[in-house]
């Protein structure tokens, strides 16, 4: 394993920062070793700051694409948390079905969804579940549903819906495993009837969200852990600004946005917290 | 006793005492079946680390479905096949499908057992994985509603102080009025 030297740490930190928001502990060297050696030895750099000059003059952003691949941590699992899905399924939906269903039946229901880490797809498949589960009859629906992430590798395999058994293990239960999931290989693959109600592509979350319209869900966990706290702020004001007036907002379990933003007010409902704007 | 349940699956009688005898010699525990008939059912009802299954079998059920029962049931049971040298192609075929391995009759224990050994090794790395996830749910868990208590809370205070604000800023009421209501918004604080 290449070591990084102090002045190294510097340099590379910076650019993580640049390119993804990515705010890494400088004191924790080990964390850039463990997570870039690989990729600098690939590139047969003998450096780090090889890698960074390698990684700048690729206008191919390749080396780049590698880099936040190997920084983030996609680390995700179906139903995390559970509470965030029972909320979905007994207060959210109900309620956002409620409010959005026009008043003449010619008319379909439009709801958009938001997964704004959707790492390797586990989170936004597992809303679309909660969703089949709940509305069988999806034809008097529109729902769009959005998964979006930094990293490539996550969003391909999110977009290609297939988990090994490991993932598989955690989160799901046989029951919704059968349904929803078919066996291929040593792997399962989400069913057509899932993959075709979701959405993926890349977005750097450090970028305005105009382009992506408004939603009426938002689901951004696990992900502002990662960012300096003025980032933060900032995330979660642009957030505001692309939820519905009416919209829910939920975070990861152990987040706050207490001092975070001040345009949102939690609320309680069973065991889980849901945020809604002022 | 090691740390893994076998199920064998085999339709010849020899074969199915020798690995019988083998494996229960080095301390495996070994529940055999004559069929993949008797396998489903086991199957249905126990969970087995590894299936070492023969590909070829009589009556319906061979190789190739027990696999696919013990993965369909099972997600995490590893299935290993017995084939002849002959049927080599469809026991590549059946790690497609989710084999972890397959052998070669007659079967060498050696190798036999150097996998048993690289399938339990596997487990316990799983297993250990599977214990710090557990050990991290329950702090995750009890530092979550914590969190979220004092996300209640701070919000419930930060409304009452708006509202004092607002009373004591209240040039409607009386001086001694604003107190009063002052005084009773801060006791609820
Ligand atoms: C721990 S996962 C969270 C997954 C899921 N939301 C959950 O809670 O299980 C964090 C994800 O955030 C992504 N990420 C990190 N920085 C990002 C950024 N600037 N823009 C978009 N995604 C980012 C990472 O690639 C990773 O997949």
């Amino acid at each position: 394993m290449i070591k990084i030297k102090p002045n190294e740490l510097k340099v590379i930190a910076q650019y993580i920062y640049d390119i993804s928001g990515i705010h890494l502990d400088q004191s924790k060297s080990y964390l850039f070793e463990t997570r870039l050696s690989s990729i600098a030895e690939e590139l047969g750099c003998n450096s780090y700051q090889d890698l960074y000059h390698k990684a700048k003059k690729d206008v191919s952003k390749k080396i780049e694409h590698k880099i936040i691949d190997a920084i983030s941590t996609n680390e995700t699992l179906f139903f995390r948390d559970k509470g965030p899905f029972e909320l979905m399924q007994h207060k959210i939906l109900p309620e956002m079905i409620d409010a959005r269903t026009p008043s003449s039946a010619a008319l379909k229901t439009n709801i958009k969804i938001w997964s704004a880490a959707a790492s390797t797809g586990q989170e936004l498949y597992s809303i679309a579940i909660v969703i089949k589960e709940l509305v069988n009859d999806l034809s008097k629906y529109n729902f769009k549903l959005l998964g979006t992430d930094i990293s490539d590798n996550a969003i391909s395999q999110a977009s290609y819906g297939k988990y090994n058994k490991f993932e598989i293990e955690r989160g799901l239960d046989r029951k919704i495993l059968q349904k929803y999931f078919t066996l291929f290989g040593d792997s399962w693959k989400i069913k057509d009837e899932i993959r075709g109600m979701v959405n993926f592509r890349k977005y750097n979350l450090m970028q305005s969200f105009a382009a992506l319209g408004k939603f009426d869900i938002i689901f951004c966990r696990n992900v502002a852990i990662y960012f300096t706290l003025n980032d933060r702020k900032q995330l979660f004001n642009r957030i505001a600004d692309s939820l519905a007036d009416d919209g829910f907002l939920v975070i990861g379990s152990t987040e706050s946005l207490t001092g975070v933003c001040p345009r949102f007010v939690p609320k309680r409902h069973l065991r889980s917290i849901f945020y809604q704007k002022k | 006793m090691k740390n893994l349940t076998i199920l064998v699956v085999d339709d010849d009688p020899v074969i199915r005492r020798l690995l019988q005898q083998r494996l229960a010699k080095e301390h495996y525990e070994v529940t055999i079946a004559e069929d993949g008939h008797v396998a489903e059912s086991l199957l249905e009802q126990h969970h087995y680390d590894v299936v070492l299954t023969d590909l070829m079998m009589p009556g319906g059920i061979g190789g190739i479905e027990v696999l696919e029962i013990a993965k369909q049931l099972h997600p995490k049971t590893e299935v290993v096949l017995i084939t002849a040298h002959s049927s080599v192609d469809s026991a590549v075929e059946a790690m497609k499908k989710g084999a972890t391995d397959y052998l070669e009759k007659p079967i060498n224990f050696d190798e036999l057992f150097l996998r048993l050994d690289k399938i339990s090794n596997l487990q316990t790395i799983l297993k250990s994985a599977q214990d710090l996830e557990q050990a991290m749910t329950v702090t995750e868990s009890a530092a979550s509603e914590t969190i979220q208590n004092l996300e209640i809370e701070i919000a419930r205070k930060q409304e009452l102080l708006e509202q004092l604000e607002k009373v004591l800023l209240d040039h409607t009421l009386a001086e001694d009025e604003r107190i009063e209501q002052a005084l009773s918004k801060l006791s609820e604080i």
